[in-house]
């Protein structure tokens, strides 16, 4: 096989978007967020889409709950052809109902994933570049999907 | 205006290619035949084209090209829309407007599919830009991924199980059985799907459509001028669009209801008809789990009944409205949802053979996934 095969799909940030990986590469999780109104906007935006204000960066704690997830048992992308299965979630994170992020859940028995789990980011870096993504790591008490404690 | 003047236009024509898993050949080459055969079907001319549409997600064969390639030399109307099948609807409906409102006398829209574009995988991405960077980096990129989480949502919050979107899968199989354009007429069970591979867990393989490289033309003109024609014209009768969420297929807050959820009550108020003056409906199926997921939204049974409306026979003949009697995207191929056209009005005109609903007058046709997509309501009669 090649070694672009190996390689998983790299970010490309734009002037909008960068402020994620600079954040990532520096070791914190960053969302973007409206200076005015406090909206968090993902994916991330120049101007907020309710009020127009400007944006920033801000630090979000990374918690979170499992929105949905699949388990990848077959080959579609590059740089986990040989690492299957693994797990991809969406995370709903603790700052605002819906600023959601997609991510791998880690260490984890794939049977063992739940919608509703709790998760907590953790930052690695991603092979083939210089950039630094989050995944993900269960924690503590899980909820169902609609909020109920199920375990 | 009201919407209802779409059906001062009328689909003439139905033209294809066969479906097949590798062609060899061009797309231009697959468009241009299934255009061509589309107008013989309206018993029409290349000089009576002047219009020309199509929608992509960047592939080739414009319709510029297309239309050169079939013979047409004075193009006035040509219009190319990037989209995959949440397209479908607002394609078909802008040629029904641009005759309507005079821009164009006969236009030809089609689709083609070639076997350089394969949405399933993509193992060519090397830099993900867009919102797809935040994505892709996880291994995460293709629609059926896509798809999968949200089937997962509506598993989490209504109980819809794998046997429910099996009997889609098979119910659809049985269809296409009756299909001789079909790719896949051997039928499944319930537990052939449930043996099937997994994919992208909670879809395994047959959760899947059919990814073929083939082309669907038709051709749309006046209802004045349709009235001279050989077949029985189709109309429009109204079109509603939905795209919400700026597309982003990660952000939808609720995924266990699609674009649909918004487009069809403004599609049933358009058209003053509802779920249950359908005789067909041709639901865009890229996944069982859209036909699940559209078919409650457009209200032919309640949030997670979808299992039980395919197993008590309600989704096909003799029941409540028959479902893709081609065997859709999932068996009969995957023309990104103009082949639901195609079928919509081969069943109207009563040409459909083995397969034909009988007395069907009215075909409700669906296109798009999750965020963005819109249907479009067919009638024998003009509304």
């Amino acid at each position: 096989m090649s070694d672009l095969a190996d390689i998983p799909p790299q970010p490309l940030p734009d002037v909008d978007t960068e402020g994620f990986w600079q954040a990532t590469a520096g070791g914190y999780l960053a969302m973007c967020r409206c200076r005015s109104c406090r909206q968090w906007l993902q994916p991330p935006l120049e101007r907020c889409r309710i009020c127009a204000a400007e944006t920033a960066f801000e630090p979000v704690a990374g918690t979170g709950v499992i929105y949905s997830f699949i388990v990848v048992r077959q080959a579609a992308v590059p740089g986990y052809l040989h690492d299957l299965p693994y797990v991809v979630a969406l995370v709903d994170l603790d700052e605002q109902p819906g600023l959601r992020l997609p991510g791998r859940v880690v260490d984890i028995d794939p049977g063992d994933v739940s919608v509703g789990m709790r998760v907590a980011a953790e930052l690695v870096a991603l092979p083939g570049g210089d950039h630094v993504v989050p995944v993900f790591r269960a924690v503590g008490v899980s909820r169902g999907p609609e909020g109920a404690m199920t375990s | 205006m009201t919407t209802a003047s779409l059906s001062g236009a009328a689909v003439v024509g139905i033209g294809r290619t066969p479906y097949v898993r590798r062609s060899g050949r061009t797309a231009l080459a697959m468009a241009a035949e299934a255009a061509r055969a589309a107008l013989a079907d309206a018993g029409l001319m290349s000089g009576d084209v002047d219009g020309c549409s199509c929608y992509s997600t960047g592939g080739p064969a414009s319709p510029m090209q297309v239309a050169h390639a079939i013979g047409v030399d004075d193009l006035g109307w040509c219009a190319s829309v990037l989209g995959g099948g949440n397209a479908v609807a607002s394609v078909v409906a802008g040629a029904a407007a641009a005759i309507v409102t005079g821009q164009a006398g006969v236009v030809v829209v089609y689709r083609v599919l070639g076997s350089e574009t394969r949405y399933g995988k993509a193992l060519g991405t090397i830099e993900a830009p867009g919102e797809a960077q935040f994505a892709a980096p996880h291994g995460y990129l293709v629609p059926p991924q896509w798809f999968a989480m949200w089937c997962r949502r509506h598993q989490a919050v209504y109980g819809s199980t794998a046997e429910d979107l099996g009997a889609i899968a098979v119910q659809e199989r049985a269809h296409a059985a009756r299909n001789p354009h079909a790719v896949a007429r051997q039928p499944i069970t319930i537990d052939d799907y449930l043996g099937g591979r997994w994919v992208f867990e909670p879809f395994r393989v047959f959760d899947c459509c059919y990814e073929v490289d083939g082309a669907v033309a038709l051709v749309l003109t006046s209802a004045e001028r349709a009235a001279d024609l050989p077949h029985p014209p189709v109309f429009p009768l109204a079109v509603s669009d939905a795209n919400g969420c700026g597309g982003s297929v990660d952000q939808w807050a609720d995924m266990t209801a699609m674009y649909s959820r918004d487009a069809a009550p403004r599609l049933w108020a358009k058209v003053g008809l509802g779920p249950a003056d359908m005789d067909l409906a041709l639901m865009y199926d890229c996944f069982t789990y859209t036909v699940m997921a559209t078919l409650e939204d457009f209200g032919f049974c309640q949030k997670g009944e979808v299992g039980d409306f395919f197993r008590e026979g309600r989704a096909t003949y003799g029941g409540d409205v028959v479902v893709n009697p081609h065997g859709g995207l999932l068996s009969e191929g995957y023309i990104h949802g103009l082949n639901h056209h195609y079928e919509a009005v081969l069943q109207l005109r009563g040409d459909a053979g083995d397969r034909q609903v009988a007395g069907a007058e009215t075909a409700l046709v669906t296109a798009g996934a999750g965020p963005y997509g819109g249907a479009l309501v067919y009638a024998t009669a003009p509304a």
